[in-house]
């Protein structure tokens, strides 16, 4: 039996929907809809479409090899300062873009603390480079990957490991053939959400590495640049980030209601 | 916590990721007496015009007059679809030509110049020291995006110098504005960026390259009150005050050329 809700609530609650829908009917509306594919298939979008599937899938790469150990660490590890070193790894994701951007360059740019030393000692430059925005994309994708997999080891009963020591398994082989598989599910929620942050960063990637097409303008600064001239193109590549959006909600569904 | 209570409290953060901004000031209210004014203003003269608004109050009292700084062509179209301007200061004659289309100007005056230069970081690592040597090859320069102003007029100077070919390869990055490319120059980044010549008047830690007048660009900055303004009398009186020798005087401190002659 369903209890009635207050009459505040659900105007309250339909404006919220309203708020949140409006935008995207918006953009559904003015699309331009009679020459989409062929903006979508112009040279412009599609070098930004290109590169910004480079530089998210090697984003999510680097945020599963380098978060997936960091995630196992925070999950089993027993030392001190565990709480502020995830604090410090979920920092991202609250920090905002742009404020990432410059600590980037101060850490990673051509004078920045290791940033320098890389163009001295390998010639290695981040900013301006397609290497950087992958750098960009990551810092703020990493911290999904490292909350999702920390939650799947969490859940995981230590007996399983124990058992596959008793039977003589080492702890790499436990890892690989034991470990990893049943956390599987959330690894892999964790890089579809992290490869989506990634798809849609801006204000990291164009503080860091600057916006050149080709090399560092992804689909959102293509999006902001072509807004400056050609408002329906603009619109048209807003899309493209609408309906991948809806694609990893539909594919992260279940875990999303809750419901199963 | 169940594994999976992570993920729509993530899914929650992530809008974080996006952000944008716009500002915009309501229009007139004259309750108690006091009148506010709305100026739309390019965000090259954010600094010149901060000081005249604060010049301008002080001379009329009751006045307070509100700045809403941005990319002239932005600026144009909110003109239009939101009517709060009561003036409008352009960085191109091509965004005044569209708010005097809609919703409409008066006592449209020309007010200031400006023109391009390059700058560098202070230890110029380049060795740039004209805008050809923006052509040699391993230079980092950083530009304004097509479309917007200061992007445009940099185009249009390297095109009416034959430059185009042999510098655009050494475009690094295309900036959302005019401050962009200063940070981007500040930080040691980049070695090359074209600006404003009025940019370098309030930013000290950049070292500027004179371009030669023959070679310039020559931007000019018109002003208008715009039609609907229910502040026409205070709106025309701002506009007197900028094109008048205080404004004018202010407007050169901070870097800007006298308003074409004749």
């Amino acid at each position: 039996m369903q209890r009635r809700l207050p009459l505040s609530f659900i105007v309250l609650g339909a404006i919220g929907a309203a708020f949140v829908a409006l935008p995207v009917i918006g953009l559904a509306l003015r699309a331009p809809w009679g020459r989409i594919g062929e903006i979508l298939t112009g040279p412009g979008a599609r070098t930004a479409l290109r590169l910004s599937l480079e530089v998210s899938l090697l984003a999510t790469l680097c945020s599963v090899v380098f978060g997936v150990p960091l995630a196992w660490i925070l999950a089993r590890g027993t030392f001190r300062g565990r709480a502020v070193l995830r604090a410090l790894v979920i920092l991202p994701l609250v920090l905002p873009p742009v404020v990432a951007g410059v600590g980037l360059l101060q850490a990673l740019g051509r004078r920045g603390i290791v940033g320098s030393w890389l163009e001295r000692i390998a010639g290695v430059q981040l900013t301006f480079t397609t290497a950087g925005a992958v750098v960009a994309a990551t810092f703020v994708s990493i911290p999904l990957v490292v909350l999702s997999a920390e939650a799947g080891f969490r859940s995981l009963d230590p007996r399983f490991e124990r058992a596959a020591a008793v039977l003589g398994a080492k702890p790499g082989y436990t890892l690989r053939r034991v470990i990893l598989p049943m956390v599987a599910p959330q690894l892999v929620a964790g890089a579809v959400l992290a490869w989506a942050r990634a798809l849609g960063e801006f204000g990291a990637t164009i503080t860091f590495a600057g916006n050149l097409e080709g090399r560092t303008q992804t689909v959102p600064l293509a999006v902001f640049q072509t807004l400056q001239t050609d408002q329906e193109g603009a619109i048209a590549l807003s899309l493209v980030l609408v309906v991948l959006s809806i694609c990893v909600l539909v594919a992260l569904r279940d875990r999303i209601t809750g419901t199963g | 916590m169940k594994p999976f209570v992570v993920v729509p409290v993530v899914l929650a953060i992530l809008v974080l990721g996006a952000c944008s901004s716009s500002s915009t000031s309501a229009g007139t209210t004259s309750a108690d007496g006091s009148t506010e004014l709305t100026v739309f203003a390019a965000s090259s003269l954010t600094s010149a015009f901060d000081q005249i608004g604060a010049d301008f109050e002080a001379a009329n009292p009751g006045t307070t007059v509100t700045f809403n700084y941005g990319s002239s062509t932005d600026l144009a179209t909110q003109i239009d679809s939101e009517g709060t301007a009561d003036v409008f200061a352009s960085a191109s004659g091509t965004a005044m030509d569209a708010a005097s289309k809609t919703p409409g100007v008066a006592d449209r005056t020309d007010f200031a110049t400006n023109q391009l230069v390059i700058i560098t970081p202070t230890d110029d690592p380049a060795g740039i020291s004209s805008l050809a040597d923006l052509a040699t090859p391993g230079t980092q320069l950083v530009l304004g995006a097509e479309g917007v102003p200061v992007g445009d007029y940099a185009r249009q100077l390297l095109d009416q110098n034959g430059l185009t070919k042999q510098v655009m390869p050494n475009v690094v990055s295309n900036e959302p504005d005019d401050a962009s490319v200063v940070a981007k120059v500040k930080s040691g980044e980049a070695d090359a960026g074209v600006v404003y010549t009025s940019d370098i008047a309030s930013n000290s830690d950049v070292r500027g390259v004179t371009i030669p007048a023959k070679q310039n660009v020559l931007a000019t900055y018109p002003i208008a009150v715009v039609t609907g303004s229910s502040n026409t009398d205070v709106a025309t009186s701002f506009v007197e005050y900028v094109t008048g020798s205080h404004g004018e005087a202010t407007l050169q401190q901070f870097g800007f050329g006298p308003p074409p002659s004749g």
